[in-house]
C-alpha cells in the first residue's frame, strides 16, 4: 500500500502553506524539509551609503535541496519578493555557486544542506527611522525524490543605529562561495554540429589541465545531463555542449559558471554567441535540409527574391551620393573617348569583377566576424569611432577631389600611376574596388532586409546574396562598356561637367557633417574637435601634395608641416576614441533616463508603465523619431499623465546589453520602441519604426 | 509510408537502446512508435492512432505541479476539449515501481477517475522506456505529435512556471494553442517551451 506515503508531502505542504497564515508574521519558517530565517547584515549600521545585505538563510534537511537560478532538468528558482519602506530597493540574488544534482537519467542544479542567498539593499538618501521594517515573501520548491513547492512570509524590524551582524559568518561565507567574476576570461561561443563550442582564454592559471564543471545560467538551451567535452589546449579550454533536443532558448548571450573539480566556488564567464541557431535537433549536417516548418515560408520566400533585391539595390547604389560621382564621371569619360570595343568591354568586365569581389570579400569579414563570436548586427560598422574617422577622411578627400582641390594622378606615386595606365584593366578593377568602398555605407537603409537576412543564412547562400548585390551594382557600367550604343544616349560631354563634378562635392562634405556629429555623441566634443583637425590636416596635405604649379621644395615642405599636422592631430584624437564609452550625458532637463534591464525590470515590479527608445546616434531614422514624435508636448503630456518611466537605450557604441535585449524582440538594429504595460506579466507592445504622434498616443490608450 | 518505415527504424532503436540518458525527440522529427499496457491491462500502441492527432501527458499523481492541473481541473479540461475534437490523449506515467510516489495501475487509474480525468488512455511505463525516447524530464510534460506522425509540440501545459493554482487562469495553455494550430494543419507558433514541474521518476 503506497498511498500513505505520496499523501504525507501533500499534506506537510498543505500545512507548510497554512502555517505563516496561522502566526504572525516572524523571522524564521520552519516545515518538514526546511528550516528558512530572514537575516540581515549591517555591520557599520542601516544608512546611506554603508553595505546593508539581507537574505534568506536555508537549512535544508538531509538529501533534500532547492534550485539554482538555472534549475536544470525540472524544478524551480526560489524568488524573493520583498515590501520596503519607499525609497529602498533590494537588488537580485546574489547566487552561491550551485551543485550538480543528478536524478536518474536528469541533471538539476541547485543547493543541499545550509545555504544563504544574499541580497544587497540600497538606502535611500536621507533615510533617518528608529527601525527598518523588512517584509519577505518567498517562494522555494524543495525536493528529494519527491517535490513540495512551499513558501513563507517573513518579517524583521531591523534596529537603524547599531551595527548588526548577527549572521556575519553566515553571510562571509555567501560571499565567499559566490562565483568570482573572471575579469580576465575572454569567452566566445559558436554552434557546430548540435553543440555550443565555448572557447575561454585567460582562465586562473592554477585551472589549467583540471576538468571544469559547466553551469550555465540561461535555461532551456543545453541538455544538461549530456556529458560535455571539454580539451585544454595550452591555456585555452574549449567544451562542446550539446544543445537539448529541446531546446526553448536561443539567447544571444550566455553567462555560465566554471568550477573546477573539487572545488566549491566557481568563476563566472560570459559570452556572444554566434548565430545562427539551428532548428531544435538539427545538427548542422541536417540543418539545410530540415529547415523548421514555422521558419520556411520565410525562407522560401528567402533566396530568389533576396537575390532579385539583391540585383536591384545593388543597381540602385549607383544613384547614392557617395557612388554617383565617382562612377557618373567614368562612365561619361568613356562615352567620351573610348574607340575599342574590345578594350573597353574588357574594362567593364574587370569593373565588375572589382566589385563582385569587393562584396564578397566584405560579406566575408562580416561572417567570419560572427563566427569569430562577435556580436554584429548590420550597422555595426558604425558603432566604432574609429572606422567613422575613416570614412569622415575618405568622403573629405573625395569631397576635396571633387571640388578639384588636387588631382589623384599628382598624389599617386608615379609607379602606380603609370602602372594604371598601362594596366588599363588593373585600372577598371581597381575602380571597381574604390566604388564598393565609398558605396557601403549607402547600403544599410537600402539593403537592410537583403543583408538582415544574409548575416542569418548559411554561408554558400549569403554570399551569393552580396555577389548579386555587387553583380546589380556593376551592371549599368557593365552595360554602357558592351553595347556603347547605351552610352551615346548619355548627355554629350562638356564643360557642365566640370561644375556638375564640383556640385558633387557638397553631398560629400555633407555626409562629412553627418560623420562629425555621430564621432561626437560617442566620443563627446573632444573627440569631434580632433577629427575635425584631423581633416583639416589631410586637407592641407592634399592641398600642398596635389595642387599643380607649386616648385618642388615648397611641396616638400608644405608635405613635411601638414605631415606634422596630421601627426599631432591623431595624437590629440585616437586617445580620444580609447576613453570608455562618453558618459551618457545626464539630459537634466529631460524626461529621459539611461536605460538597464534592471530598470524595466523595477518599473514593472511597482506596477509602473515603461516605454524604451532604443536609438544610435548613426541611425537616422531614430533621431528624425527623436527631435519630432517623440519631442511632441502631445505625446510628453500623454506619457506624464500616465506615469510612463521613459528610458533610453543608446546603442551609438557597442553595447552587448542593449544587444541582447534587442535579439530578444527578435531584432537586429536599431530603432526600436518598446512599451510595458501595467500587467508585469505581457509582453511588450514594439511600435513601428517610423513612430507617429497618434501610434504612440493610441497605444499609451490602450495601456 | 514514410512514417511508418521511420516509426519502425525508431522503434527497432528503442528496443535496442539501454541508454542510460534521454534519447530526446524534436519538433519536426518522426514520433518514436511504442506499445505499452494501459491502466486496464490494454495494450496500447502509437501505431493504432495513424493519421490522428495524438496527446502523451507526463503524469504522476504524487507531484505538486500535476495535483495543480488535476484539483483545478485545468488537465481534465484540456483533456476533454480535445477529445472532443477527435485528438487522442495518452496519459503516461513513467515513475518506477520502487519510487516512494508509484502509484499500482489501479490505483491510478481510481486517481484519475476520482479527478474528472479522461484522456483516451492511461499508460504503464514503468521501465521509463516511452519517457527516455521522448526526452520527457518533468511532470506534466506536454507532446502533441500530428496525423502524419511527427511532433509538432513539446513543453510545458501552460506559460506560468508555478505551483500556484491561481496563475492557471492568466497563463496560456500552450497544449490547445498547439492542438487548434495543428488541427488547422498549421505549424505550431510556439513549438518547443520549457517544461516544468517535478522530475520524471526514472529508474537509475
Amino acid at each position: 500500500m503506497r498511498l500513505p506515503s505520496f499523501l504525507l508531502p501533500a499534506l506537510l505542504s498543505l500545512a507548510a502553506l497554512a502555517l505563516p497564515a496561522a502566526a504572525a508574521p516572524s523571522a524564521v519558517v520552519t516545515t518538514e524539509q526546511v528550516r528558512a530565517e530572514l537575516v540581515a547584515h549591517a555591520p557599520q549600521g542601516i544608512a546611506p551609503g554603508q553595505p546593508v545585505w539581507l537574505g534568506l538563510a536555508i537549512e535544508h534537511a538531509p538529501h533534500w535541496h532547492t534550485y539554482w537560478k538555472n534549475p536544470g532538468d525540472s524544478g524551480l528558482p526560489t524568488t524573493l519578493q520583498w515590501t520596503l519602506p519607499a525609497g529602498f530597493a533590494a537588488g537580485e540574488i546574489d547566487w552561491p555557486t550551485p551543485q550538480r544534482l543528478p536524478i536518474g537519467p536528469l541533471l538539476n542544479f541547485g543547493y543541499e544542506g545550509r545555504l544563504l542567498l544574499p541580497v544587497k539593499l540600497e538606502i535611500p538618501a536621507g533615510f533617518a527611522a528608529e527601525t527598518l521594517p523588512l517584509r519577505l515573501r518567498a517562494e522555494w520548491l524543495v525536493c528529494k525524490d519527491v517535490c513540495i513547492p512551499e513558501s513563507g512570509e517573513f518579517a524583521l524590524d531591523l534596529p537603524v543605529r547599531a551595527a548588526w551582524a548577527p549572521h556575519a559568518a553566515a553571510f562571509e561565507a555567501a560571499f565567499a562561495a559566490r562565483p568570482t567574476v573572471l575579469a580576465q576570461a575572454r569567452a566566445s561561443a559558436k554552434l557546430e554540429s548540435g553543440a555550443l563550442v565555448v572557447t575561454v582564454d585567460g582562465l586562473p592559471g592554477d585551472w589549467a589541465g583540471q576538468a571544469l564543471a559547466f553551469f550555465p545560467e540561461t535555461a532551456g538551451v543545453i541538455e544538461n545531463a549530456a556529458p560535455p567535452r571539454a580539451t585544454w589546449q595550452g591555456a585555452q579550454w574549449r567544451v562542446d555542449v550539446p544543445l537539448s533536443a529541446q531546446r526553448s532558448e536561443s539567447p544571444a548571450e550566455m553567462a555560465a559558471v566554471l568550477v573546477p573539480a573539487g572545488s566549491k566556488v566557481g568563476g563566472q564567464i560570459k559570452f556572444a554567441i554566434a548565430g545562427p541557431w539551428p532548428a531544435p535537433g538539427a545538427d548542422a549536417a541536417a540543418q539545410a535540409s530540415a529547415a523548421p516548418a514555422a521558419l520556411a515560408p520565410g525562407a522560401s520566400l528567402g533566396l530568389a527574391a533576396a537575390l532579385l533585391f539583391a540585383l536591384v539595390g545593388g543597381a540602385l547604389l549607383n544613384l547614392m551620393p557617395c557612388v554617383f560621382p565617382v562612377l557618373s564621371l567614368k562612365v561619361l569619360g568613356f562615352a567620351a573617348h573610348a574607340q575599342d570595343r574590345r578594350a573597353l568591354a574588357a574594362g567593364g568586365l574587370a569593373y565588375t569583377a572589382g566589385v563582385v569581389l569587393s562584396f564578397v570579400a566584405l560579406a566575408a569579414a562580416l561572417l567570419a566576424l560572427r563566427a569569430g563570436g562577435e556580436q554584429l548586427g548590420w550597422g555595426f560598422q558604425l558603432q566604432s569611432p574609429a572606422v567613422i574617422a575613416v570614412l569622415a577622411a575618405l568622403f573629405t578627400l573625395i569631397g576635396l577631389n571633387l571640388a578639384g582641390v588636387f588631382e589623384f594622378g599628382s598624389v599617386l606615386p608615379s609607379g602606380l600611376a603609370s602602372l594604371r595606365a598601362h594596366h588599363p584593366l588593373v585600372d577598371a578593377l581597381l575602380t571597381g574596388v574604390l566604388a564598393v568602398a565609398v558605396a557601403s555605407p549607402c547600403t544599410a537603409p537600402f539593403m537592410g532586409a537583403s543583408l538582415g537576412l544574409a548575416v542569418t543564412l548559411p554561408t554558400a547562400e549569403a554570399l551569393a546574396i552580396f555577389a548579386a548585390l555587387g553583380l546589380g551594382m556593376a551592371l549599368p557600367y557593365l552595360a554602357a562598356s558592351l553595347w556603347p550604343g547605351l552610352a551615346r544616349a548619355l548627355p554629350r560631354p562638356g564643360a557642365w561637367m566640370a561644375r556638375f563634378k564640383v556640385l558633387m562635392a557638397f553631398p560629400m562634405f555633407a555626409t562629412v557633417v553627418w560623420l562629425v556629429w555621430v564621432i561626437g555623441q560617442q566620443t563627446g566634443i573632444d573627440g569631434a574637435a580632433a577629427l575635425l583637425a584631423t581633416l583639416l590636416a589631410l586637407a592641407f596635405i592634399a592641398w600642398a601634395l596635389g595642387t599643380p604649379g607649386i616648385g618642388r621644395v615648397a611641396r616638400t615642405a608644405l608635405g613635411v608641416l601638414g605631415g606634422l599636422g596630421l601627426a599631432a592631430a591623431l595624437a590629440w584624437m585616437l586617445p580620444a576614441f580609447d576613453a570608455a564609452a562618453a558618459p551618457q550625458r545626464a539630459e537634466a532637463n529631460s524626461a529621459w533616463q539611461p536605460w538597464s534591464v534592471e530598470r524595466v525590470a523595477e518599473a514593472r515590479a511597482a506596477g509602473r508603465p515603461v516605454f524604451v527608445d532604443f536609438t544610435a546616434a548613426w541611425c537616422v531614422t531614430c533621431q528624425v523619431n527623436k527631435r519630432t514624435t517623440l519631442a511632441s508636448a502631445e505625446v510628453m503630456a500623454d506619457f506624464a499623465a500616465r506615469n510612463v518611466l521613459l528610458l533610453r537605450a543608446d546603442w551609438t557604441r557597442r553595447d552587448a546589453a542593449i544587444t541582447a535585449e534587442l535579439a530578444r524582440f527578435g531584432r537586429s538594429g536599431v530603432p526600436v520602441y518598446a512599451l510595458y504595460g501595467i500587467d508585469p506579466n505581457r509582453p511588450a507592445t514594439i511600435l513601428s519604426e517610423i513612430l507617429s504622434v497618434s501610434e504612440v498616443r493610441d497605444a499609451l490608450s490602450r495601456l | 509510408m514514410a512514417p511508418m518505415f521511420t516509426r519502425t527504424l525508431s522503434a527497432a532503436a528503442l528496443l535496442l537502446a539501454a541508454l542510460p540518458a534521454l534519447a530526446a525527440v524534436s519538433v519536426g522529427q518522426a514520433a518514436p512508435a511504442f506499445s505499452a499496457t494501459d491502466t486496464a491491462g490494454k495494450t496500447v500502441s502509437l501505431a493504432d492512432y495513424k493519421g490522428k492527432t495524438v496527446v502523451l501527458e507526463w503524469v504522476n499523481p504524487g507531484c505538486p505541479y500535476v495535483q495543480k492541473h488535476y484539483n483545478s481541473a485545468n488537465m481534465p479540461a484540456t483533456q476533454k476539449s480535445a477529445t472532443a475534437k477527435g485528438v487522442v490523449w495518452l496519459a503516461v506515467n513513467s515513475t518506477h515501481a520502487g519510487a516512494s510516489d508509484y502509484m499500482a495501475p489501479a490505483a491510478l487509474a481510481g486517481w484519475m477517475k476520482d479527478k474528472g480525468g479522461a484522456p483516451t488512455a492511461t499508460l504503464m511505463d514503468t521501465d521509463g522506456r516511452i519517457g527516455r525516447a521522448y526526452g520527457a524530464r518533468t511532470t506534466p510534460h506536454m507532446y502533441v505529435i500530428d496525423p502524419a506522425g511527427k511532433l509538432a509540440y513539446v513543453g510545458a501545459i501552460d506559460s506560468k512556471a508555478s505551483a500556484n493554482p491561481a496563475d492557471i487562469k492568466t497563463a496560456t495553455n500552450y497544449v490547445d494553442k498547439a492542438l487548434v494550430e495543428t488541427l488547422a494543419g498549421k505549424p505550431v507558433s510556439e513549438a518547443t517551451t520549457r517544461a516544468y514541474g517535478c522530475s520524471v521518476k526514472y529508474s537509475d
